[in-house]
C-alpha cells in the first residue's frame, strides 16, 4: 500500500480534471471576453504582465486586472470548486519585509475565487517558523478572517506519504490539502535564495511537502522540479509588489526590499518563473530550475514563444 | 451557615481554583488566534502576548514571594495576591490548602475516592505523627538556601511542581497518544475513519497543540508527580502533611489567627468519626490538643461529627495558641542543609568558574547568579515557547540549575521575532523583552559552529545552504566562500562553505534545529557570546 498510495487520489485527480476541463470548454465563450480569445496562441501559453506604476495604486485593483487580462478567474475557477491557494507564508515576518506573499494579493485572489463561484478557498502552507505565528504576523491570518477563506494548520495528520514520481524523488510526505483541492492556486513571492539562486513559483512547492526538507538541498534544482511536476497548479501569479533582493530568503531589513510594483500570471509554470528572474536581472536559463523545468517540459523558459500580455494600473 | 454546606462551598472552590488552574496551564501558549491586524506591523514589530493572567497562582504562592526576594534582596512586584494570601492565612489560618491550593485539591481527590485504609487503620494513619515535621524541615532549607544564594523553592513548591508536572509531562503525553490515534484514522484508506480523524482532531488541537511537545525528564517528572499522588493512599494527603513546604510556611503562619475549633467534651462518644475525615491530621477530637498548624480548615471534622460536639469559631482575643510542632530537629537540620544546598551547587563551577556551553537560557535571562537567585523552575516559559526549545535542565546548569529552563537546539530553536517566553516569568528571571529590542540590541543567547567534519560541503559530500537560509539576522550571520569538491567518481560538485559571523551571530539555533544531519548537527550553537554574561563574550 505504502509504495503505491496515490491511487486512489490519482484517479479522483483525474475525474475532477476531466469534468474540470470539460467545464472550462463549456464556458470558454462566455469567458473569452478579452483579445486573448483571437490571438493565435495556445491557452497555456501566455503571461500577463502587471505593473503598478501610479503612486498609490491599488494592489487589488492591480491583481484583478490582471486576471481580468488573462481572461477572468471563471477560466480557471468553476463553479462550487474546492480552491486551495498557496502562498510563501514560511516566515514569520511582516509583509512590508518581502519574505511573505503580499496579503493584498492574497486577498484579492481569494475574492476574485469566490466571485467565480469557489464553494471553499483554503489557505495552506507548511511553514518554516512556527504556523501560527506566520499567519498572524504575515497577515495571512487577517486576510482569513476577512474573506472567510480557511486557515489550513499544517499538521502530522495531514502529511501523507505519495509517491511523486520524480527523476530523483519518489515517495516523500505530501501536505495532503494541495493535493486534495479541486483547484490549487500558486501564489509565491519573489526573493533570491542561496543555493538555487532564486525563489519563486516553483520552489514555492518545498512548502509543499513535509518530512526532511532539508535535504532536498543537496539537489536543489532538481528537486524543485519533482515537486513543480507533482503539484502542477491551475495557475500561478508571482506576488513581486515587493522583492527581496538581498539576504533571502527570510530576509528581515527594510534594506533587503526593492519595491517594483509587480504581478506575473501564467499558466506556464516555467514562462512565470523566467520573468520573474528577468525582475532580478537573471537570465532565465542561468536558474538551474528553470533550465530543468525546460527540459523536462513543464513549460517554456523561452519567452518569445509566450503571448505577453501587459497591465499598467 | 452550617457546616455541611460550607463542606460544600469548599468544594466549589475547590473545583473553580482547579479548573482555573488547568485554564490558564492550557492558555500559556501562543494566543490561538491567528487573526491579527497586518496593517500595524507596516510601522514596527508587533509582540504577540497572552492575555489571560497565566501567572496568576504563582503570584498568589507566597513561598515563591518570599524565596525569590530573600534570594534576590530586592522587591518583587506582582506579588500583591501572595501578600494578600499571607495576610488572610495570619488572620484566618491555612484554608488555602483545602479551599484553593490545586495541587491540594487533587491530593484530596485521590485520598477521598475509594480510599485504601479503612476504619481503625485510617484513625490510626489520621493520628499526628512526627514525620509531618519534615514540612518544616524543607521549608527552612529553602529559604536559608534562598538566603545564601540559590533558589530552590520551586523544586518543591506545590504550584510549581503541579504545573510542571502537568505542562511538561501529563499534558504533552495524552497529546502524544491522542495524536496517533487521530493521525491513524486521518491517514486510513478509509473514507468515515479520515472524517473522524479530522473532527477529532479539532477537538484535541485546541488542547494539546498541533505538534508532539517533548521534554527532557519529562518522563522523571511525570513519574514522580504519580507516585506523589499514590501515596495518598498510605496516607491521605501525604504531600500537604510531609512535604508540602508551602504547607509548613501557612502552617506558622496561622498560630495566631482567629479560627479555633471548639470541642464539647461531654457531647463526644469518640467514635472516631472526625479523626477519619481528618485531612491534615490535625487531632480533632475532644481530649486531644487540636494542632492548629496542621488543620487544613477542610471542615470535615464539624460536618461529620454525629453529636454536633465540634464547631469552628472565634477564639477570644488572649486565648492560648497550641504551639506549633516543628522540632528542634527540623529546625537545625533545615539550617544546615539551606547552608549546603547552594554550597554543593556551586561546586560544579557553572555559576562563578566557568560557563556550561549547554546552558543556553531563554532570551532576556537575567546574568546565571541573579537568574538562579528567581527562577522558580516552574516551567511556564518552556509551556509558552512556540517551538519547545525551552526545556528543564538535566545536568546543563548543574546542580543549582536543575530543572530550570535551557534551550535544546535538536529540540527546537529560538525564533528571532518571537518574545513570548520573557512576559510570562513570574519572577522576573526571564526580563520582558520587545521585539525590537530583542533584535535591535541584539540580545544573543548564544553562538553557533561549524563542525566541519559533519558539514556535507566540508566533508565533501554534497551542496547544502540550509544553515544559511535560515538565519534570521540581516546582513546574515552565515557567509559562503565558493569551493568545487572532487567526489571519489572524479564528478566535481560547486560547493558553498559555510562561515559564521560571531558578531551577528544571536544563537538563536535555527541553523542546528534545520541542519540535515540530525541529532549531532553539523553545525552547533552554545552559550558562548550570550550578552547577559559579561565573562562568556568572545569577540573583543
Amino acid at each position: 500500500m505504502k509504495n503505491n498510495p496515490i491511487t486512489r487520489r490519482e484517479s479522483l485527480k483525474k475525474i475532477c480534471k476531466i469534468s474540470g476541463g470539460i467545464l472550462i470548454a463549456g464556458s470558454m465563450p462566455l469567458s473569452f471576453t478579452s483579445n486573448l480569445l483571437n490571438a493565435a496562441v495556445t491557452p497555456d501559453k501566455w503571461i500577463v504582465d502587471g505593473l503598478g506604476q501610479t503612486v498609490g495604486y491599488s494592489v487589488r485593483e492591480l491583481t484583478r486586472k490582471v486576471f481580468e487580462t488573462a481572461g477572468g478567474m471563471n477560466r480557471f475557477i468553476s463553479k462550487g470548486d474546492v480552491v486551495v491557494i498557496k502562498p510563501n507564508i514560511s516566515w514569520a515576518r511582516e509583509p512590508s519585509l518581502a519574505a511573505t506573499t503580499n496579503p493584498e494579493v492574497l486577498e484579492a485572489v481569494i475574492e476574485l475565487c469566490q466571485e467565480a463561484g469557489a464553494q471553499k478557498v483554503r489557505i495552506a502552507d507548511n511553514t518554516i517558523h512556527d504556523a501560527q505565528r506566520c499567519f498572524s504576523i504575515t497577515g495571512a491570518g487577517q486576510v482569513a478572517q476577512k474573506t472567510g477563506a480557511d486557515i489550513v494548520h499544517p499538521r502530522s495528520s495531514m502529511m501523507k506519504d505519495m509517491n511523486l514520481h520524480g527523476h530523483r524523488l519518489d515517495v516523500w510526505q505530501v501536505f495532503t490539502p494541495l493535493v486534495e483541492a479541486d483547484k490549487v492556486i500558486n501564489l509565491p513571492v519573489a526573493k533570491v535564495h542561496g543555493l538555487s539562486g532564486l525563489t519563486l513559483g516553483m520552489k514555492n512547492w518545498i512548502g509543499g511537502v513535509g518530512g526532511r526538507r532539508s535535504a532536498l538541498h543537496q539537489d536543489i534544482h532538481q528537486t524543485i522540479v519533482d515537486l513543480a511536476q507533482f503539484f502542477k497548479p491551475q495557475i500561478t501569479l508571482i506576488d513581486a509588489t515587493r522583492i527581496m533582493v538581498s539576504n533571502g530568503p527570510s530576509g528581515g531589513s527594510p534594506s533587503d526590499v526593492k519595491v517594483v510594483n509587480r504581478l506575473i500570471l501564467s499558466q506556464d509554470p516555467v514562462a512565470a518563473d523566467a520573468r520573474g528572474a528577468l525582475l532580478f536581472d537573471k537570465k532565465p536559463e542561468d536558474i538551474g530550475f528553470i533550465r530543468l523545468g525546460d527540459k523536462w517540459g513543464l513549460g517554456t523558459m523561452n519567452l518569445d514563444k509566450v503571448k505577453q500580455l501587459s497591465v499598467v494600473l | 451557615m452550617k457546616a455541611r454546606h460550607l463542606v460544600w462551598v469548599r468544594r466549589a472552590c475547590q473545583a473553580f481554583f482547579l479548573c482555573l488552574f488547568i485554564l490558564l496551564l492550557i492558555g500559556t501558549r501562543l494566543p490561538q488566534n491567528v487573526y491579527m491586524d497586518y496593517s500595524q506591523s507596516f510601522s514596527d514589530a508587533r509582540d504577540i502576548r497572552i492575555t489571560g493572567p497565566v501567572t496568576f497562582f504563582f503570584h498568589l504562592d507566597p513561598l515563591v514571594w518570599l524565596s525569590s526576594i530573600i534570594s534576590a534582596r530586592q522587591w518583587l512586584t506582582g506579588f500583591g495576591w501572595a501578600i494578600a494570601l499571607m495576610i488572610v492565612t495570619i488572620l484566618f489560618g491555612r484554608f488555602f490548602c483545602s479551599f484553593v491550593c490545586p495541587f491540594g485539591t487533587l491530593h484530596h481527590m485521590t485520598g477521598a475516592i475509594k480510599p485504601s485504609l479503612k476504619g481503625k487503620a485510617m484513625i490510626s494513619a489520621n493520628s499526628g505523627g512526627r514525620g509531618r515535621r519534615f514540612k518544616y524541615f524543607l521549608l527552612i532549607a529553602l529559604i536559608t538556601s534562598a538566603a545564601v544564594g540559590v533558589n530552590y523553592a520551586g523544586i518543591i513548591d506545590p504550584i510549581s511542581f503541579l504545573f510542571r508536572s502537568i505542562s511538561a509531562s501529563i499534558l504533552p503525553a495524552i497529546g502524544i497518544g491522542l495524536r496517533h490515534v487521530f493521525d491513524a484514522l486521518a491517514l486510513s484508506d478509509i473514507k468515515l475513519f479520515n472524517y473522524l480523524g479530522y473532527g477529532t482532531e479539532a477537538v484535541a488541537a485546541p488542547i494539546f497543540g498541533y505538534e508532539d511537545k517533548a521534554f527532557q525528564t519529562g518522563w522523571v517528572i511525570g513519574f514522580l508527580f504519580l507516585v506523589i499522588l499514590f501515596l495518598n493512599r498510605i496516607r491521605p494527603r501525604f504531600w500537604c502533611r510531609f512535604l508540602c513546604p508551602l504547607g509548613a510556611m501557612l502552617g506558622i503562619s496561622s498560630k495566631f489567627s482567629v479560627f479555633t475549633l471548639k470541642k464539647d467534651e461531654n457531647k463526644c462518644t469518640h467514635c472516631g468519626a472526625c479523626v477519619k475525615k481528618c485531612q491534615g491530621a490535625a487531632s480533632p477530637e475532644p481530649g486531644t490538643q487540636w494542632q492548629k498548624s496542621e488543620c487544613l480548615l477542610c471542615l470535615n471534622c464539624e460536618k461529620t461529627c454525629p453529636e454536633d460536639a465540634l464547631t469552628f469559631g472565634l477564639r477570644g482575643i488572649g486565648g492560648k495558641t497550641p504551639a506549633t510542632d516543628i522540632g528542634r530537629r527540623a529546625v537545625m537540620g533545615g539550617l544546615v542543609a539551606g547552608i549546603s544546598l547552594p554550597l554543593f551547587g556551586r561546586l560544579d563551577g557553572g555559576i562563578s568558574k566557568t560557563s556550561s556551553p549547554a546552558l543556553i537560557r531563554p532570551p532576556g535571562a537575567l546574568p546565571e547568579p541573579e537568574f538562579l537567585d528567581r527562577c522558580q523552575r516552574c516551567g511556564l516559559c518552556m509551556k509558552a515557547c512556540p517551538t519547545n526549545v525551552i526545556n528543564p535542565a538535566l545536568t546543563e546548569g548543574g546542580l543549582a540549575g536543575f530543572w530550570t529552563p535551557t534551550l535544546i537546539m535538536t529540540l527546537g530553536y529560538c525564533e528571532y521575532t518571537c518574545t513570548l517566553c520573557t512576559s510570562v516569568c513570574p519572577t522576573g528571571a526571564i526580563e520582558e523583552l520587545t521585539a525590537k529590542k530583542k533584535i535591535e540590541t541584539p540580545v544573543r543567547i548564544g553562538s553557533a559552529y561549524v563542525d566541519r567534519g559533519r558539514c556535507l560541503p566540508w566533508n565533501g559530500n554534497s551542496a547544502c545552504i540550509v544553515c544559511e537560509e535560515h538565519c534570521p539576522t540581516s546582513p546574515k550571520a552565515i557567509y559562503f566562500k565558493n569551493d568545487v569538491i572532487t567526489r571519489p567518481d572524479g564528478e566535481k560538485i560547486p560547493v558553498q562553505l559555510p562561515f559564521v559571523d560571531l558578531k551577528r551571530c544571536v544563537g538563536c539555533g535555527i541553523c542546528s534545529f534545520k541542519c540535515p544531519v540530525k541529532g549531532n548537527p553539523a553545525i552547533q550553537t552554545f552559550s558562548a557570546g550570550e550578552s547577559r554574561s559579561l565573562e562568556n563574550q568572545i569577540l573583543l
